[in-house]
């Protein structure tokens, strides 16, 4: 139960990694599976550097927590993971942003279950 | 052949003027606008009904009705180009406020509510002196200054959403807080005793008799709530239909096409489709054909009811003296309505209206705390024998029934194939009662110009089309879209029902759109989709977001729309504890 638990929790996290390896490779089609345009000048280094960073330290943290068993390292993401679909939300009630109600939903899914998982899995510090 | 036609015209021509000098030398004609709600093609007795409204018969044999109108396919769209004769995109309702996506809800023409730069032809009346009254649906705005009270109307009492109940003050679904009834301007409470048809006609008497001495023209606009749904009737109405519709759907979208084939609606060679919508009416038990058969029977009764009243309100202005000096307009917002699917009795669908405080039993459907939907099947009869109904570009959800008449017409019994559009009403009531349509300018301020022509040359017969052959017409509603152009239609019907692909149509010998001439036109086919791009640059349409999905979209803005604070505050609050928390959990380990 424990190693299935491991490895639910590894594949979000190689998952994140790749979108955040793919903001770096291509970025055009990271933006569009994002649904944003790729946008020029300095935006484009902004958009680039923050969102690749964003999504590998969210997959490395996911990864390390499988590996290292240490509650904070399940913690941190899952608090990333859920500030930003409460983020969405307020975009969608303040900002007319549209409701992204699949990110959303896979955004509290992979976060309550890193919270689980850290639950069962971590190791008292 | 046509030699006899042109005799005619010019006969008609030559009665035009007469009644023209007689219709300016009585004054200004009062006008009654009457919209009926989600009404199809074929739902009252002179389009080929089965339903009785002798009201309508007797307006349809007083002047002309028009077999080939259109008007846009959802609401509020069509009350803004109705009442203004600008087109949707540049008055600011070009879809339901309810289901536009908050990212084209930014842009200023893609509100859903009625913009201050364009003029209603209540406003122009008005200001030529005439009483205006409005009893009935709006739904082009309830904030204050969007309220008809402050759109040129000067006695209202309004319903401000896209439906409610027939016979209370409630809301008809969840997305609404409450049935926004308004009377003047201020919020008012419905009566007791409230039937929606009744009531409205009530009113508008009311509204006229109280200035019915100082001798000043009206204008009446008197827009249903039947037969939107919740579909609902006295029961006396109801069972007035009972029996009849027991042979089902598809016989009676059969009936209707034949019935308008012989009374030259439609081409007698016109074909028809069937909807994919459209289920098997075979299949149902014979428990279940009896409850659907009741669906339809409570909605003929809702369409005779109106008729009923409609009948009390030209009983009214002839008791007055007022109805040789009337003008009626009868027509609809749109196609007949789909929703409410054929499953209604799940068990899913029972609990879903059981929250909203209603049922859907068969022995009080429609009658009060009832909630009653015709279904795609019996919709699609009821556009019967056209294609596609409400929200679709499809000729079944923008054909509707249009009648002009009144005594001072010289056009009796008469109908018309010309090509006509939603935006030609403001034009062609402004004609009827001698006013001229706004310039740039309106009260001081910039308003965008009328583009809809009058309908009146048509009305007294001195002419048989109003839009040129080469002319075209654009219309676009959530990505459903079409051009008119002479006898052709260029449509894309959007998803789920639609393809989302352009087809090429002759509606004047296909009204039914069963034979799409893309291929075999290709010129034309490319050519009105040039028309249609210019159409949409020249307008403002915007694209919709990708995998829009108007019944999602409805869901989320009404979510919006009513817990949105409460939303907002929780999020708020788990912002401030969360880190609060962990702070807490830090500190106690150390």
């Amino acid at each position: 139960m424990n190693t299935l638990l491991r490895i639910l929790v590894v594949v979000p996290g190689i998952f994140f990694t790749c979108i955040g390896l793919l903001w770096l490779i291509a970025p055009a089609n990271a933006a569009a599976a994002l649904g944003m345009p790729l946008l020029d000048g300095v935006g484009r280094s902004t958009q680039v550097a923050d969102m690749a960073v964003f999504f590998l330290a969210l997959g490395m943290m996911t990864v390390l927590a499988a590996i290292s068993l240490k509650s904070r390292w399940f913690q941190l993401p899952a608090l990333i993971l859920l500030g930003a679909a409460a983020f969405r939300v307020l975009a969608w009630l303040v900002h007319d942003a549209a409701l992204a109600v699949e990110p959303i939903a896979l955004e509290v899914v992979v976060g309550c279950l890193l919270l689980f998982a850290s639950s069962r899995l971590a190791e008292k510090e | 052949m046509r030699y006899v036609r042109s005799l005619r015209l010019l006969l008609l021509a030559v009665t035009g003027l007469w009644h023209s000098l007689l219709l300016a030398q009585a004054g200004p004609p009062n006008i009654v606008l009457i919209l009926a709600d989600d009404l199809g093609f074929s739902d009252i007795a002179p389009y080929g009904s089965e339903i009785q409204t002798p009201a309508l018969n007797a307006l349809a044999e007083n002047g002309v009705s028009f077999t080939n109108y259109h008007t846009a396919a959802s609401c509020a769209p069509t009350r803004g180009m109705m009442l203004t004769g600008v087109d949707s995109h540049r008055n600011g309702v070009p879809n339901i406020p309810e289901t536009i996506p908050p990212e084209l809800a930014q842009y200023e023409n893609y509100r859903g509510t009625l913009s201050h730069g364009v003029v209603t032809v209540a406003s122009l009346l008005q200001d030529a002196g005439y009483h205006t009254y409005m009893a009935g649906k709006w739904h082009l705005g309830q904030t204050p200054d969007l309220l008809p009270s402050r759109r040129g109307f000067e006695r209202t009492v309004t319903m401000a959403d896209t439906g409610a109940d027939n016979w209370e003050q409630k809301p008809y679904i969840p997305i609404y807080e409450r049935a926004n009834w308004y009377a003047d301007g201020e919020r008012t409470t419905l009566p007791e005793d409230f039937y929606s048809s009744r009531f409205l006609v009530d009113k508008m008497i009311e509204f006229i008799d109280s200035k019915h001495a100082d001798r000043k023209p009206f204008f009446a606009y008197l827009p249903f709530q039947a037969v939107h749904i919740p579909v609902q009737a006295p029961q006396e109405f109801t069972d007035k239909y009972m029996g009849v519709y027991d042979a089902g759907w598809t016989a009676l979208r059969e009936q209707r096409q034949s019935r308008a084939r012989e009374l030259g609606l439609v081409p007698a060679t016109a074909d028809m489709v069937t909807m994919s919508t459209t289920n098997d009416w075979d299949a149902y038990t014979e428990e279940e054909r009896r409850y659907h058969a009741k669906r339809m029977a409570v909605y003929a009764g809702m369409v005779d009811a109106m008729d009923h009243h409609v009948g009390r309100l030209v009983e009214y202005l002839k008791s007055i003296g007022q109805y040789d000096n009337t003008i009626f307009i009868f027509t609809s917002d749109n196609g007949s309505e789909a929703s409410g699917g054929d499953d209604v009795r799940s068990p899913l669908m029972r609990l879903s209206l059981a929250m909203n405080g209603y049922t859907n039993d068969y022995d009080t459907l429609g009658l009060k705390g009832s909630f009653n939907a015709i279904g795609p099947s019996f919709a699609s009869a009821a556009a019967g024998p056209l294609a596609y109904y409400k929200f679709y570009a499809g000729e079944g959800g923008m054909r509707v029934p249009l009648i002009i008449a009144g005594e001072g017409l010289p056009v009796k019994g008469e109908w018309t194939s010309a090509f006509a559009y939603v935006m030609d009403i403001a034009p062609t009531i402004l004609e009827l009662s001698g006013v001229k349509p706004p310039g740039r300018y309106f009260g001081g301020h910039p308003v965008e110009p009328m583009t809809g022509r009058s309908l009146l040359p048509l009305a007294v017969g001195k002419v048989d089309r109003v839009y040129a052959e080469t002319e075209s017409v654009g219309y676009e509603l959530a990505g459903n879209a079409a051009l008119f152009q002479g006898d052709y239609k260029l449509v894309r019907n959007y998803l789920p029902v639609g393809d989302n692909r352009w087809h090429l149509y002759n509606i004047a010998t296909d009204p039914g759109e069963t034979e799409d001439l893309s291929v075999s036109m290709p010129e034309r086919f490319v050519l009105m989709q040039t028309l249609y791009a210019d159409y949409a640059a020249d307008n403002g349409v915007l694209p919709l977001p990708a995998d829009y999905d108007a019944t999602f979209q409805g869901v989320a803005n009404g979510i919006r729309e009513r817990f949105g604070l409460h939303i907002l505050v929780a999020l708020l609050t788990l912002l401030v504890l969360v880190p609060l928390y962990f702070a807490y959990r830090v500190s106690s380990r150390r």
